[in-house]
């Protein structure tokens, strides 16, 4: 089976620099956070949040491309989710679940614990069923790329359901620190700042004294 | 809860900037949502399936420029409380917390659990509240912690008891 790595290195050839990627905690910060140098990351995103997250960005931000690098036990926390996002029909948003059907596949030597995918859960079904048309299941690297530029070149919500191995068995070198979660919110709010003309940081005097 | 003092709130909503709130609604506040959804509010009020999911609507709104509100119920809170201790906590990103609140004096139900668990969750998560027990202190205070939360980047929450909303 293929790896969210091999995957995670497509979705890097072909996402646009601006393009906004919202990435849940674990191994898909992990790897991602170390693919590419891009202020468009918001990280460490917590289970039942990543699509949410992805969600309102898309919502706030008509214009900009985003994607959630979702992954399975993650999106079963908030499934419901899928429904708000069928409804407010958010064109400019794409969400990729890493669908490995494990909790914790990628954390030790050895995969963890099965989560509902790993036995008869569809979750592009789901998402399907949750009234998203755009809703597929890809297994292998060339069909998840085909289907990333797909989503990218035309009106979503689209959900891109990958089936990856339980195990993370090949993992990028450790190359650079991954920004902590406070860190990452100050660098992406001034980078959205200066690319979209709003105010985020707040009116604080910044002024400790 | 009269139409005059759901128009409070929204009001509050307004004059304080926000503009998206995000929620699942309750007996107490449905006059609220239902202005929040007509248009004419001029907030984008966007419904959730759960509260935390609702929590992380909102943090992604923060971070594309929207000044949010996350209006949800006693019961609601404690639903969204990982979500909002992460987002509190870990990333620090300032969400303004609009609840009714239940339990309260002026309630025609005994719901005294959420007395037990509100305040406590709040505290738990370092958001710093206030009660507004009066109608005529609604805009006032949702616009100060909302400007509080802001400059601070930390969240902050508004309880509202049956006595200012009667
Ligand atoms: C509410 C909650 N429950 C449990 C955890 C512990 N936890 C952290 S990561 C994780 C696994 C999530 O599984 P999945 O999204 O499939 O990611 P994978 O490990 O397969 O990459 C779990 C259960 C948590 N962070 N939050
Ligand atoms: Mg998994």
């Amino acid at each position: 089976m293929v790896s969210r790595y091999a995957l995670l290195k497509k979705l890097a050839g072909v996402v646009a620099d601006d393009t906004l990627v919202v990435a849940c905690i674990g191994n898909t910060t992990a790897f991602w956070g170390q693919l590419k140098e891009r202020e468009a990351n918001l990280f460490h995103v917590t289970l039942g949040m990543c699509t949410p997250v992805a969600h309102g960005l898309a919502l706030a931000l008509p214009k900009r491309k985003v994607v959630a690098l979702d992954a399975d036990g993650n999106l079963l926390l908030n499934l419901g989710s899928l429904g708000t996002v069928a409804n407010e029909a958010a064109k400019n948003l794409t969400i990729i679940v890493f669908d490995n059907g494990n909790y914790l596949g990628s954390h030790k030597k050895e995969p963890g614990m099965r989560t509902a995918t790993g036995g008869k859960m569809n979750l592009a079904k789901v998402a399907e069923a949750s009234g998203i048309d755009s809703a597929c299941m890809v297994d292998d690297a060339e069909a998840f790329e085909q289907k990333v530029k797909a989503a990218l070149g035309s009106n979503g919500p689209h959900v891109i359901v990958a089936k990856i191995a339980a195990l993370d068995d090949d993992r990028p070198e450790k190359s650079r620190r991954i920004p902590d979660p406070r860190q990452n919110k100050y660098e992406f709010a001034k980078y959205i700042e200066r690319t979209e003309g709003v105010a985020i940081l707040g009116g604080g005097l910044g002024n400790f004294g | 809860m009269k139409e005059e003092k759901a128009k409070l709130i929204v009001q509050g909503m307004k004059e304080a900037g926000v503009d998206f709130a995000v929620g699942v609604p309750d007996a107490q506040f449905i006059e609220v949502y239902k202005m929040l959804e007509r248009s004419e509010s001029g907030i984008r009020y966007v419904g959730a399936a759960n509260e935390a999911e609702a929590a992380g609507i909102c943090m992604g709104a923060w971070a594309g420029g929207k000044k949010p509100a996350l209006v949800i119920a006693t019961s609601g809170l404690l639903v969204a409380t990982y979500h909002i201790a992460r987002i509190n906590l870990l990333h620090e990103i300032p969400l303004l917390i609009l609840i009714p609140y239940r339990g309260d004096l002026g309630d025609p139900r005994w719901l005294g659990m959420y007395q037990k668990t509100t305040e406590p969750a709040l505290k738990a998560m370092d958001v710093p509240y206030r009660v507004v027990r009066r109608s005529e202190d609604v805009v006032r205070t949702i616009k100060e912690c909302h400007e509080s939360a802001r400059a601070w980047l930390r969240s902050a929450a508004v309880l509202f008891t049956e006595e200012a909303l009667w």
